[in-house]
């Protein structure tokens, strides 16, 4: 199938099952192989040098990586969704939002959820989402279909034979915030990324912050406290305890091993209090706040700003 | 052939999102019912490059014996001479080679062209000279939206496309929906005038109100 030396090929699939097929053989035959999704990020790879392939398999025509669903309890975004296709999508608002702050219109249109997901770019926005949500990842390989949870696909990486098909998460129990702080929007990842999702139902909140390690990483300490601090009955809780998820997630941040090498914009100092500012002002966007008690200063140390 | 569960997608419920774009019928990509043999990789014997077909501006174009690694800008400007994109950062941050790709913004620095493959491009130039593209250059020239103008047809696409999808959006909506595209000499000022002006002439701004470009829009990110 694959001509030998340095002549490149282009699969362009049309079902998942011919998608793998092209994948074995072209990983067989010993040539670098890439998975092609939107293009925002292999594309320029590819032209600067910093990534080469000999074979390109192209995903846009798997029409069944483009559908996205729900069941009964979980949602399911299928690899090829674009962050367009997810904006406004009213099942879950949360992802929505998170899709809605990638980027350009030129790269919503064209990114995918699959892309996001293969590329694990440390600040991409959508992977900070998922690792709040718990999101299980779909791949298809020759051994057949796997499910995983998000942080072991991220660990372990996709194998070569590999391909995502979809992303899977619990329909949304609660408020939702994602957050970011960066520069400008659409023409650079961000910094420093938060998203805490509340789910009033099963009575938990999660928080992932993204761009202090190499990938998002969970706050399960403040987790924990906003467990036992909130009144799960009303969904509220006092203004002082969002001050002190925002410094438990300070500490936290800072606890983050390996840590993200510090980039042009922002020293690690930086980007642990801003990972503060954000996981406190998103929990205080998803929860009420009740009134501080008399004497107490209105704003905290790591929460100011309310929405 | 490879077993692929149906656990893959919950697709009875979802339906399909946009399931046409991209496959327009036309090119080499036929609609058989054969599955044999397609998809095939398609090389061209003699350079060992692609060869595929793009519709750009109305045209059908073959490119044979492109690099597969080409991005569709540089296919555009450099083997088929279309030089209504501009090729600046080549990272898809600035939206100097912005394009509708089936009808879609996108830039096309981070398309790659040999999976454009049978899809229809439509550059500034493509876009036409009457309606609202004629508007929207017309708007551009009398606001002083351009200066030294090599964003200018990429802002032109972009904004065609979003009074195209939106045409009633607001400041806010508008800078929003052109930040994808970089202008270094108008401070974007004017550029949204030009828009606010096409707005009114198309009846969709009452004529007494005054576009105020200029007032620090509300950042989208929350930060």
């Amino acid at each position: 199938m694959m001509a030998g030396g340095k002549s490149s090929a282009m699969f362009r699939p049309r079902t998942v099952g011919e998608a793998v097929e092209m994948l074995a053989a072209a990983h067989e035959s010993g040539t670098a192989v890439a998975l092609l999704g939107g293009g925002t990020d292999l594309v320029p790879a590819l032209r600067s040098g910093e990534r080469s392939a000999e074979t390109v398999v192209a995903l846009r025509r798997v029409l069944e990586l483009r559908v996205r669903g729900a069941g009964a309890d979980s949602l399911t975004i299928g690899a090829g969704v674009t962050y367009t296709d997810l904006d406004g999508w009213s099942l879950s608002p949360g992802l929505a939002r998170a899709a809605r702050v990638v980027g350009s219109v030129q790269i919503r249109n064209t990114g995918t959820v699959g892309g996001a997901l293969g590329s694990a770019r440390p600040g991409g926005d959508l992977l900070t989402f998922l690792t709040a949500a718990d999101a299980e990842v779909l791949t298809v390989s020759p051994r057949g279909p796997e499910r995983m949870p998000l942080p072991r696909f991220l660990a372990d990486g996709l194998a070569p034979d590999a391909l995502v098909t979809a992303v899977r998460l619990a329909r949304p129990g609660g408020p939702q915030v994602y957050l970011k702080i960066g520069g400008r929007q659409a023409a650079y990842p961000a910094v420093v990324s938060c998203a805490v999702l509340v789910d009033r139902v099963r009575h938990r909140l999660t928080c992932a912050i993204g761009g202090v390690g190499l990938l998002p990483v969970r706050m399960g300490e403040a987790e924990r406290y906003a467990r036992d601090e909130v009144d799960w009955s009303t969904g509220t809780v006092s203004s002082s305890a969002a001050r002190r998820f925002g410094d438990l997630v300070v500490e936290a941040a800072a606890r983050v091993s390996p840590a993200l090498p510090a980039g042009p914009r922002g020293s690690a100092e930086y980007r642990w209090h801003a990972a503060g500012v954000l996981a406190g002002r998103a929990f205080a966007r998803c929860l009420h706040l009740t009134a501080p008690p008399v004497g107490e200063p209105a704003r905290g140390s790591a929460a100011g700003g309310q929405p | 052939m490879t077993a692929v569960s149906a656990d893959g997608l919950d697709a009875a419920a979802g339906g399909t999102d946009r399931g046409d774009a991209g496959v327009d019928g036309t090119g080499r990509e036929k609609a058989g019912t054969d599955g044999t043999g397609r998809g095939e990789a398609e090389t061209d014997g003699a350079g060992g490059g692609e060869s595929y077909r793009l519709h750009v501006d109305g045209f059908l174009r073959t490119v044979s014996g492109a690099w597969i690694g080409d991005s569709l800008l540089t296919v555009l400007r450099d083997v088929l001479g279309v030089t209504a994109v501009k090729d600046a950062c080549e990272q898809g941050r600035c939206g100097a080679c912005s394009v509708l790709l089936d009808g879609r913004l996108a830039a096309s620095c981070t398309v790659l062209a040999a999976d454009a493959d049978g899809s229809r491009v439509v550059t500034v130039a493509g876009l036409g000279g009457s309606g609202l593209t004629r508007a929207v250059r017309a708007m551009f020239l009398a606001e002083g939206a351009v200066q030294c103008g090599f964003c200018t047809p990429g802002f032109v696409v972009a904004v065609t496309d979003l009074l195209t999808r939106h045409p009633d959006a607001d400041e806010e909506e508008i800078r929003e929906a052109l930040a994808g595209n970089i202008c270094r000499c108008t401070g974007y000022g004017r550029i949204v005038a030009a828009v606010r002006a096409v707005q009114a002439e198309r009846g969709i701004l009452p004529p007494g109100d005054t576009p105020t470009p200029g007032d620090a829009p509300s950042r989208p990110d929350g930060g």
